[in-house]
C-alpha cells in the first residue's frame, strides 16, 4: 500500500457550486463549511442536520480523484458528532430513500466513529481500492454519538486527504482575454 | 429567480365538477395550473414543470419536466375525461417526489404544488401520518405548496394541510393557500399568492401588504380591478376621475362643516336678541332633554315630533346655505 505521506487535502479540487447535503440547516450547511476549500476552523461555522440526525452529503469534486483518508471533526459538541457514516461512490442523484434501506453491502465501506474521533478529528483510513477514481463522493451520516435519532447532528469540519488522478482538467482558473 | 423543478399534483375528483368557480372548479384549476407553468417558466429558463393528477383509478403521471405548454394543455385535457374516484395525497405526494427525483438538471430544486379541491380521505387524513411525510419532504429537500379550494378548505383539513406545511418548510419555503368561492378567479388569486412571489421577484416579506405594480402582475391591487400595465390610459383616466371625486367630496364636507358653524352662530344671535340668552338656552335645553326622555318612553310624540321638525328644517337651511355657497364658489371658479 502506498505510504500516505505524498497525499494532499482533495478540497482544493471540490466543484462548490455542485455541493450539496439533504437535511442540513440553511443557517448550517455544508458550504459554511467547505467553501473555503480547506478545513474549517472557525468554531462558528458548522454544519447541522434538521429534521432528524441523519445527514446526506454529496461532496463533487472537479476532476477524479483518489481518497486515502477521510476526516470528521465535531470540536464543539462532540456528544452530537456523527457515529455511522455510510460512504459511497458516483451516485450523483441519490437521498434519504435510497441509503435507508440499502445493505451495507451496497455501501463503499460503512465506518462507526466514537466520540474521541470525532472531537479530535482522527483521520479514517479507507479501503483504498474502492475510492481510486471518484468524481463526487457521497457521505450517508446514519446515526449520531447521542444514540437519539432527533438529536441534531453537528460537525464542525471535514477534510478528505489522497491525491488527484492524472492531467488536471479544473479550467476554472481561465479567464476569456479581450 | 429561483432555479427549480416542479411537480404540480391536481384533483381530479369527482368533487371537481362542482360549478361553485367560476366556471367550474376543474377549469378554474386548469387556468391556475397554466398560470403557475408560465410563471415558473417565465422566471428562470432553465426551470422545468411535470404535472400529474391523483384521483380517478389512482395517481397518475402527466407530463415530466417540461418546459412546452402544449404539452401541459394536452395532460389537461387528457385529465378532463378522467373525473372521478376521490383523492389520494399521500401517494401522489410519494409519486411526484420520484418524478423530481429523476429531473435531468440536478442543480434545479425540487418543488411539489398540490391542488386540493376534496375532502382528504384515509391516510390523507390521519394527522400523524402526513407528517412523517412532510419530515420526509424535508429532509429530502423538496418544498411543498397546497392550494386548497373548495371542499378541500374545511375547518378540521386545512389544519392537517397546514401542520403538513408548517412540517415541511424549511426557511419558510412552503406555503398554504385557501381559496373560498366567489366572484375572483382562482388563477388570479394563486398568482398575487406567496407560492409564486418568489418567481415573479418579490421578497416573500413583502407579501402581506401591496404587491406593487410589477409588469408581469396580472391582478395586482389596482383598486379598480383591470391590470393598470395592459391599458395605462384607462387606469390613468381611473385615477384622475378617482381623484375628482375625491377631491369633491372633500370640498361637500368642508362645507357643510361650515354651514353648521353658520346655523350655531345665526341662533346665538336670535338668542342674544331675546336678551336673557345664556338662561334661554339652558332653559331650552332642558325642556328639550325632558321631551327627549318622554318621546323615548314612548309619550309626548306629537312633542317630539316638533321636535324633529325643528331639527329637520334647521338641516334643511343648513343645506341651502351650503348649496348658496357651492354655487357662489363654482361662480368665482
Amino acid at each position: 500500500m502506498a505510504t500516505a505521506k505524498d497525499d494532499i487535502s482533495l478540497l482544493e479540487h471540490l466543484d462548490i457550486s455542485q455541493l450539496n447535503c439533504l437535511n442540513e440547516e440553511p443557517q448550517h450547511d455544508l458550504k459554511s463549511i467547505l467553501a473555503g476549500k480547506k478545513p474549517n476552523t472557525s468554531p462558528d461555522a458548522y454544519l447541522k442536520s434538521s429534521a432528524d440526525a441523519q445527514l446526506l452529503m454529496n461532496i463533487h469534486f472537479n476532476q477524479a480523484v483518489r481518497i486515502r483518508t477521510l476526516v470528521l471533526r465535531s470540536a464543539t459538541d462532540p456528544s452530537r458528532g456523527p457515529e455511522t457514516l455510510k460512504l459511497l461512490v458516483n451516485k450523483p442523484a441519490i437521498s434519504f430513500g435510497d441509503v435507508e434501506e440499502a445493505s451495507d453491502e451496497a455501501f463503499a465501506q460503512v465506518i462507526t466513529l466514537n466520540e474521541q474521533d470525532v472531537r479530535e478529528g482522527r483521520p479514517v483510513a479507507l479501503k483504498f481500492v474502492r475510492f481510486t477514481s471518484v468524481n463526487s463522493l457521497h457521505i450517508f451520516v446514519e446515526s449520531n454519538q447521542s444514540g437519539d435519532e432527533d438529536v441534531q447532528t453537528h460537525i464542525n469540519a471535514i477534510d478528505v486527504l489522497g491525491v488527484p488522478v492524472g492531467a488536471t482538467k479544473d479550467l476554472s482558473g481561465l479567464r476569456q482575454e479581450e | 429567480m429561483p432555479l427549480e423543478a416542479t411537480m404540480i399534483i391536481i384533483d381530479n375528483s369527482e368533487y371537481m365538477r362542482n360549478g361553485d368557480y367560476t366556471p367550474s372548479r376543474f377549469d378554474a384549476q386548469s387556468d391556475a395550473v397554466n398560470t403557475i407553468f408560465q410563471t415558473k417558466i417565465d422566471s428562470n429558463p432553465e426551470n422545468t414543470v411535470g404535472l400529474m393528477t391523483m384521483a380517478h383509478k389512482g395517481p397518475e403521471v402527466l407530463v415530466t419536466h417540461s418546459k412546452d405548454l402544449g404539452q401541459i394543455l394536452k395532460a389537461i385535457h387528457t385529465a378532463t375525461s378522467k373525473i372521478g374516484g376521490s383523492i389520494d395525497i399521500p401517494t401522489a405526494i410519494n409519486i411526484a417526489q420520484l418524478a423530481l427525483k429523476h429531473r435531468e438538471n440536478k442543480n434545479l430544486r425540487q418543488r411539489i404544488v398540490v391542488f386540493v379541491g376534496s375532502p382528504l380521505q384515509a391516510a390523507g387524513a390521519d394527522e400523524r401520518e402526513m407528517v412523517k411525510l412532510a419530515k420526509k419532504l424535508k429532509k429530502n429537500n423538496v418544498a411543498i405548496d397546497f392550494v386548497s379550494f373548495g371542499d378541500g378548505i374545511e375547518e378540521g383539513e386545512s389544519s392537517v394541510l397546514k401542520s403538513f406545511v408548517d412540517n415541511a418548510s424549511s426557511g419558510d419555503n412552503s406555503h398554504l393557500v385557501s381559496v373560498p368561492p366567489g366572484p375572483h378567479l382562482l388563477s388570479d388569486l394563486v398568482l398575487s399568492s406567496a407560492i409564486l412571489s418568489e418567481d415573479r421577484g418579490i421578497p416573500p416579506g413583502a407579501m402581506a401588504d401591496e404587491a406593487g405594480p410589477s409588469g408581469s402582475g396580472g391582478t395586482n391591487n389596482f383598486e379598480f380591478g383591470v391590470d393598470p400595465s395592459l391599458d395605462p390610459e384607462l387606469a390613468m383616466a381611473l385615477r384622475m376621475s378617482m381623484e375628482e371625486e375625491q377631491a369633491r367630496q372633500a370640498a361637500e364636507e368642508q362645507a357643510r362643516q361650515s354651514a353648521g358653524d353658520a346655523t350655531v352662530s345665526t341662533e346665538r344671535a336670535d338668542d342674544a336678541a331675546e336678551i336673557a340668552a345664556d338662561d334661554d338656552v339652558m332653559l331650552r335645553q332642558a325642556i328639550a332633554m325632558s321631551r327627549g326622555r318622554d318621546a323615548d318612553m314612548g309619550m309626548g310624540d306629537e312633542q317630539g315630533e316638533d321636535e324633529e321638525m325643528d331639527e329637520e328644517e334647521a338641516i334643511a337651511r343648513a343645506i341651502e346655505m351650503s348649496m348658496k355657497q357651492d354655487h357662489g364658489e363654482q361662480k368665482k371658479q
